[in-house]
């Protein structure tokens, strides 16, 4: 078990990584808003598939990452990060048996909680982004969930 | 391999609580000593250094592409813009006739006032790095940080007048936030005839507004701000914007101004750091000598 778990740490840091990447990659400004958060379904996706293998910390961490690069109070993201991560863990065994679409509903939940944390430290912290367009990245990861799950499985199983 | 799952799944609960728990202060006690005792600013910046690779990794294949494009323009297109330069170049040289007149003309006022230009003396080229920080707030990295001296409350310019300031200083990079941007204001005037007042930004790159001068104000459509220079922050005189639409609603005390940034904030690629010269006391006695466009600035020293 151990050694499978450490196995793991591989394929995620490298999903990580490269979800980071697209993260920050320039678009043009019209689709930048329809963006899906790459990082946290990929720390979604690792923390259901193999909570074992450090999936908390890689949310801390990835959080800690995005806070560093959209240049916001240091933890807003690592917040909402770890505590929806900790919630897709919880979930994990029914969501192995979900089809895809409740799969991906979850991960809309999942996502809309995500983002309403950012909302909320944001606002607590008084530089509030009102904007109807953050409301939409859930929508969007939702949609993209069952293709990057698929590629990212693919990735740790061969 | 299932039942192993299965067996571990209760005791594990508990285990993913606390973690979950002991995560989440740490992440409350990150933002609050962040928003509160303002004390994380050296590991951030050691943390931006960690991120930089990341960011040099995403913007490295955009200027790559960018310098292949170059390397491979064809002759025609050359020659197309050496045209196109040489025609530029001739506009230019006209200009900058009547340019030389008027700045000895400044320069003679200038002497006139004893006073020096109080712009900055030193000042660097920062680039743009090609990432992309927040889609809802207008901000942008720059490849120059603490290393080459930048500080927190930098002005930046471009070519055409105020682009932003420094929020945020990393040990390579540095984060600029707009004058467009929701949460900056920046103290300007009317070059025409010396009102003051603040231009905050609106969130969106085209568009920054006037909100604090009533309806009677004495402002016109296509009046140029410039930086008036009070609150240290800014070097006076600098272009910010032009006036482009003016909503004047008589039930309203204040006016509805809506301003076109001077600075090319969606497209400029090198942007200017300044460092303010400390500023020379000015004269009392400039002070009362009836020149409007500077005056007030005179006047704050």
């Amino acid at each position: 078990m151990m050694r499978e778990n450490r196995g793991r740490r591989v394929p995620m840091a490298l999903s990580s990584l490269i979800a980071l990447g697209l993260m920050i990659v320039p678009l043009p400004d019209t689709i930048d808003a329809f963006r899906p958060d790459f990082l946290v379904l990929v720390v979604f996706y690792w923390s259901i598939e193999s909570p074992r293998a450090g999936g908390l910390t890689l949310a801390f961490a990835a959080g800690l990452a995005l806070d560093v690069i959209k240049g916001v109070v240091l933890g807003q993201h690592a917040l909402a990060l770890v505590l929806m991560a900790a919630w897709a863990t919880h979930l994990r065994l029914r969501l192995r048996v979900f089809s895809v679409l409740s799969q991906s509903l979850t991960i809309f939940a999942l996502l809309t909680g995500y983002q309403f944390i950012l909302f909320w430290v944001d606002g607590a912290t008084g530089n509030p982004v009102t904007t109807f367009s953050r409301w939409l990245a859930p929508v969007i990861g939702a949609l993209i969930w069952p293709l990057l799950a698929g590629s990212l499985s693919r990735l740790h199983e061969r | 391999m299932v039942a192993f799952r299965n067996s571990d799944a209760a005791g594990r609960t508990s285990g993913l609580l606390i973690r979950c728990v002991l995560f989440s202060l740490l992440a409350l006690g990150l933002i609050i000593a962040d928003k509160r005792y303002d004390q994380l600013g050296r590991i951030r910046r050691f943390l931006s250094v960690v991120a930089y690779p990341a960011q040099v990794a995403v913007a490295s294949p955009f200027e790559g592409w960018a310098w292949l494009r170059e390397s491979f323009t064809t002759r025609d297109v050359l020659r197309a813009d050496k045209a196109r330069v040489e025609q530029e170049l001739r506009v230019a040289q006209f200009r900058l006739q009547r340019y030389e007149a008027l700045e000895a003309e400044t320069l003679r006022l200038r002497a006139l006032r004893e006073n020096t230009a109080g712009i900055g003396s030193k000042f660097i080229i920062g680039e743009v790095m090609d990432v992309d920080l927040d889609a809802f707030r207008e901000r942008l990295l720059l490849d120059k940080g603490a290393h080459d001296g930048v500080f927190v409350g930098q002005a930046v310019l471009d070519a055409g007048g105020v682009f932003g300031q420094v929020a945020r200083v990393g040990e390579l990079t540095s984060e600029v936030i707009l004058v467009s941007d929701a949460a900056h204001a920046i103290p300007v005037q009317i070059n025409r005839n010396g009102l003051r007042t603040i231009a905050v930004g609106t969130g969106d790159t085209g568009h920054l507004k006037l909100p604090y001068l009533s309806t009677s104000a004495d402002v016109q459509k296509g009046d140029l701000l410039v930086t008036s220079g009070l609150g240290g922050g800014f070097p006076a005189g600098y272009p910010v914007g032009t006036v482009a639409e003016i909503h004047r609603d008589s039930a309203q005390s204040l006016a509805d101004v809506d301003v076109r940034p001077a600075a090319a904030l969606d497209r400029s690629r090198e942007l200017l750091l300044v460092w303010l010269k400390p500023a020379p006391a000015a004269p009392l006695a400039a002070a009362a000598a009836p020149i409007p466009p500077s005056a007030p600035a005179a006047i704050h020293k």
